[in-house]
């Protein structure tokens, strides 16, 4: 049981990196190149799947704030915590990849398509998430105030997603696969999806160490009280 | 529906009556992985005085603010009244009067807006003229409608009591309700907590005056690191024993 | 009932507060005014903004006179601790939050109703196209404005109150409706563009969700 546990974590991350490797080569040597894009639409293949897991990270940071806020307890707040930061990654990531693809499809890197901009509003958001909590010094009230926040950004994300739309749209909404692309994107669905869930998990278990760790810290002084037997007095 | 209604009713009153005021059952409570309270055990009668003795930050502040229903205990159980306490605690909450370790008051508003203000809240009939009463009962009449940011600290302490008893509560909360108070003041303030224990309000007193909190008090809780180290008849104790109690380390000089 | 009695007490409350300290409301029309007239030099005097432009920089004057607004009502609470009194009180929490917000909203319609004729002369924007609609469209949008950062100073303050952190919470979060609403802005006052309901939609949506959701967390962040 212990070493099946322990043999758990190398076996994942080694499918993980094959999917990648397998998922690079799919796309340069079994994709057939788009005709219009040229090569660069292969680019699509990794930019669509990490879009979506930026999605997945961002509902369990929904998740584990709503965790949060009925069980209050560290736990939810270090999920909370990992899965942002793995959103932000993400999304650094979807706004990257949007950039260069924007770059060559109409010549600049930056404009106001509703879906690049809504990368940009998304990521704003969960950067805002990282970057508050440091400045709040009580554990609990940044647990708190996180989660509220987990929680609200996540309601907003819609709403952001339907004001983007207001904007005039250039974004190619709908692109028609050969069988040979649906498959490499299956496997690089695949391969993001199972990197995103171990970043999470990792960086969860770090917090958890870390956490435990300064506990130890606090208690380890004053706050071990000697037990009193009650009965000496009574 | 309305039958169902008047046996709860009717349940409620008789559980309230049997109830004691309050009664705490192996609570904690832990602020950013610290133990304040560990294990907290006591049952308080109605009508009771109690003494919450104890040195600075031995978790007397946080008892009384868990009592008042201000923060939830992280682990245990709290009734009062014979009530759970839960989120929507209001109806309880109208029952409980503290006297914090801040004056709580608007600092812009005056102390008879102050006193009209909650009292409008808790729904006390007449509310300006029992703030009337009140100010001149804490000898401050004359200085109503002064804002309190013009009151000095043991003048503001005093509306802050006046506050306190503003509803009539049927449990009193004060933590250091001395602080800052002149010899007067405080000797009336000493009056007013005899005189509300005896028409049977239930008070809690968290106090470093051993000797005054003794001779106030029927019975005494000594906190030590957030848990209960003794708890005793008030005539029983001397302020010796609270000491070292409170200390845990015989209270001599190394 | 009660509960209603309850707000109308707290509103008062907060009302005669500003009144007698007036250190809120005249420091937050004159942030407004500075801010549009600093933008307004800043893209160069003369006509040429067109309703997008003046529905921008009257959102900045908006959004940063509001987080003032936010921050400085819920001081009052914290001075003193006042804010324990009042959650000793026999009130819902959901109705020291509602009070709150209403209060804001008060300051945020005089801080409007100053800034906005402002921005209006400064940057010669026309209204006559739609002026019921502008009025709508801001009011929708600082109701739901209002509404988050009302909860978040609630939820900051007990923390002791860092700058600028209620604004770096609240402005993301607030992005949609400054997106709809300018895009409506453009919508109503020029001729190109076909006037859509969806940014509307989203306005109301947005101060549905929010206020509901404010309301529902009051209970569990208000704490002294």
């Amino acid at each position: 049981m212990g070493t099946a546990r322990r043999a758990f974590g190398p076996v994942y991350w080694t499918i993980t990196i094959a999917l990648l490797a397998t998922g690079l080569w799919m796309s340069a040597f079994y994709a057939t190149t788009e005709s219009t894009m040229g090569p660069i639409q292969k680019i699509f293949y990794f930019h669509l799947p990490v879009a979506i897991n930026t999605f997945i990270a961002c509902f369990v940071v929904f998740v584990a704030s709503a965790g949060y806020m009925m069980q209050r307890t560290a736990m939810w707040d270090d999920l909370a915590e990992a899965a942002a930061r793995v959103a932000v990654l993400l999304c650094s990531v979807v706004l990257l990849t949007g950039m260069i693809w924007g770059r060559n499809a109409w010549g600049h890197w930056w404009t106001w398509s509703p879906r690049l901009t809504f990368s940009l509003v998304l990521w704003l958001l969960y950067v805002v998430y990282l970057m508050v909590r440091p400045s709040i010094e009580s554990s609990q009230r940044r647990a708190l105030v996180s989660a509220v926040y987990g929680i609200v950004a996540f309601l907003d994300v819609p709403l952001v997603y339907l004001s983007v739309k207001l904007l005039p749209d250039i974004h190619p909404s709908s692109i028609r696969l050969a069988p040979p692309m649906q498959h490499t994107l299956i496997v690089w669905f695949v391969a993001i999806t199972m990197l995103s869930a171990g970043l999470i998990v990792a960086r969860f278990r770090l917090g958890r160490l870390t956490r435990a760790g300064a506990r130890a810290g606090a208690q380890d002084a004053p706050a071990h009280p000697r037990l009193v037997p009650l009965g000496k007095h009574a | 529906m309305a039958a169902d209604f008047a046996t709860r009713l009717a349940t409620a009153a008789t559980a309230e009556a049997a109830s004691p005021c309050a009664r705490v059952r192996d609570l904690g409570k832990t602020i950013d992985d610290r133990a304040i309270l560990t294990g907290v055990s006591f049952d308080l009668p109605r009508a009771a005085f109690l003494a919450l003795l104890g040195e600075n930050g031995a978790g007397k502040s946080t008892l009384l603010r868990v009592l008042a229903t201000l923060t939830h205990p992280s682990s245990g159980r709290l009734e009062l009244f014979g009530q759970p306490v839960r989120h929507d605690s209001a109806r309880l909450r109208a029952r409980i009067g503290m006297i914090g370790h801040q004056i709580m008051l608007y600092r812009d508003l005056s102390a008879l807006e102050n006193l009209e203000l909650f009292g409008r809240l808790y729904s006390v009939p007449r509310a300006r003229r029992r703030a009337q009463e009140l100010l001149e009962f804490v000898g401050l009449a004359d200085r109503g409608t002064d804002a309190v940011k013009h009151l000095s600290r043991g003048m503001a302490q005093r509306v802050a009591i006046a506050r306190a008893l503003m509803h009539s509560p049927d449990l009193l909360l004060a933590d250091e309700p001395f602080t800052g108070l002149d010899a007067p003041s405080a000797a009336r303030l000493e009056l007013c907590l005899t005189e509300l224990h005896a028409r049977g309000a239930t008070i809690i007193l968290a106090n470093h005056d051993i000797a005054q909190s003794l001779r106030l008090a029927q019975r005494a809780i000594v906190l030590r690191r957030g848990r209960v180290a003794l708890d005793r008849a008030a005539g029983t104790l001397d302020a010796r024993t609270v000491l070292d109690e409170a200390a845990g380390n015989g209270g001599e000089l190394p | 009932m009660t509960a209603l009695r309850q707000a109308a007490i707290l509103v008062a409350k907060d009302l005669r507060i500003e009144a007698r300290s007036r250190q809120t409301l005249g420091l937050v029309v004159v942030l407004g005014v500075l801010i549009v007239v600093v933008l307004a030099l800043g893209l160069g005097p003369g006509p040429g903004a067109k309703g997008a432009a003046a529905t921008a920089i009257l959102w900045v004057a908006y959004l940063f006179g509001g987080v003032l607004v936010f921050e400085k009502t819920m001081a009052v609470e914290r001075y003193d601790d006042a804010l324990a009194s009042l959650l000793l009180a026999p009130i819902d929490r959901g109705v020291i939050y509602l009070a709150k917000l209403v209060a804001n909203l008060a300051l945020m319609l005089a801080l409007a109703i100053v800034v906005t004729p402002v921005g209006i002369v400064l940057f010669q924007f026309d209204l006559s196209a739609a002026p019921l609609g502008f009025v709508k469209v801001m009011a929708l949008s600082i109701v739901g404005f209002a509404a988050v950062g009302t909860l978040f100073a609630a939820a900051v303050s007990s923390s002791r109150l860092q700058g600028g952190l209620l604004a770096l919470l609240v402005f993301p979060l607030c992005l949609p409706l400054v997106l709809a609403s300018t895009q409506m802005m453009i919508a109503m006052f020029s001729d190109t563009h076909p006037q859509t309901g969806g940014g509307l939609v989203i306005l109301v949506a947005f101060d549905v969700i929010f206020l509901v959701a404010s309301w529902l967390a009051s209970e569990l962040i208000l704490e002294p």
